[in-house]
């Protein structure tokens, strides 16, 4: 580790602004490790890689799940499905990916689960004084539309927005080819078309 | 715009400062087909978020969509037609 460090005079360990230096060093050094990680988490999502492991798990989902041919449900359940699966894709290095997967196993102590949050829940502390009113109020709907990011700091909802759109975008690329590819007989569709700005 | 910087650099416990909102805010913009490629600073952040939301909204439905079609011709998987067959190939191996 200590390569990486540029030219660090050396300074006795006690100097406190040696100190001070270093672990600036090392917070940028950590902050660009994981920017560069989750941009290499998002280009993924592009791929058509990923997407045809999306699919083929997809199907295989609805495989075991195999649907009652009720209609109202079925619609439910084949979105559910999807979303599972997507949220699987995400290995858990995800907070949304986190929260779906979660849900659906606490859908029954849904209740119990809610109250001990109010319990916990210390008041908000407001760090974020500098953003204007409407910024605030688009924050909070965000935060509700991403799962499981209600409570988010702004940098990390943001991060959490970023991958998360970029799952929901592979996440419509495989449904429609797999739905074009039943509607039309088996007829392959045009693999350029749906796939426009990923690459293998 | 200096003075809004040196007063997050010496607000303790807060680590966003001024610029990290800006960086952030136009590296969402490059992901909302609606705002990618317009100059950043011609686009409010609160703009920004709001397409952001129109934007995961509108994915959301497409979603909804696609899922109300499969369920469909999932459905009709019991028929005679060729859809049925490539569905129970698809699905039934």
């Amino acid at each position: 580790m200590a390569s990486f460090i540029p030219n660090l005079e050396l300074a006795p360990d006690t100097c406190p602004e040696f100190k001070r230096r270093k672990r600036r060093i090392t917070d940028e050094k950590l902050a660009y490790s994981h920017y560069h990680q989750r941009h290499q988490r998002i280009k993924r999502w592009r791929t058509q890689r990923e997407q045809h492991i999306y699919s083929s798990k997809f199907i295989q989902a609805l495989r075991r799940s195999r649907l009652t041919s009720t209609s109202s449900s079925a619609s439910e359940e084949v979105h559910e499905t999807a979303d599972r699966v997507l949220a699987s894709l995400a290995k858990g290095t995800t907070r949304w990916g986190r929260a779906i997967l979660s849900a659906r196993k606490m859908v029954r102590h849904k209740k119990a689960k809610v109250a001990a949050n109010t319990r916990l829940r210390k008041p908000a502390v407001n760090r974020e004084k500098r953003k204007t009113p409407s910024v605030q109020r688009k924050l909070k709907v965000l935060g509700r539309l991403v799962p499981g990011c209600r409570k988010l700091s702004f940098s990390n909802l943001l991060e959490e927005t970023s991958d998360y759109i970029a799952a929901l975008e592979m996440q419509v690329r495989a449904m429609t080819a797999i739905t074009e590819f039943i509607a039309g007989g088996g007829r392959q569709p045009p693999a350029d078309r749906l796939a426009s700005n990923v690459n293998s | 715009m200096s003075s809004r910087r040196s007063r997050s650099r010496q607000s303790s416990g807060s680590r966003i400062t001024d610029d990290q909102i800006i960086d952030l805010v136009s590296k969402l913009q490059q992901l909302i087909p609606e705002l990618r490629g317009r100059r950043s600073d011609r686009v409010s952040a609160s703009k920004v978020l709001q397409e952001t939301c129109n934007y995961i909204r509108n994915l959301h439905r497409e979603v909804d969509g696609l899922s109300d079609r499969l369920s469909q011709l999932l459905a009709s998987a019991d028929t005679d037609s060729d859809q049925a067959a490539i569905i129970r190939s698809l699905l039934m191996e």
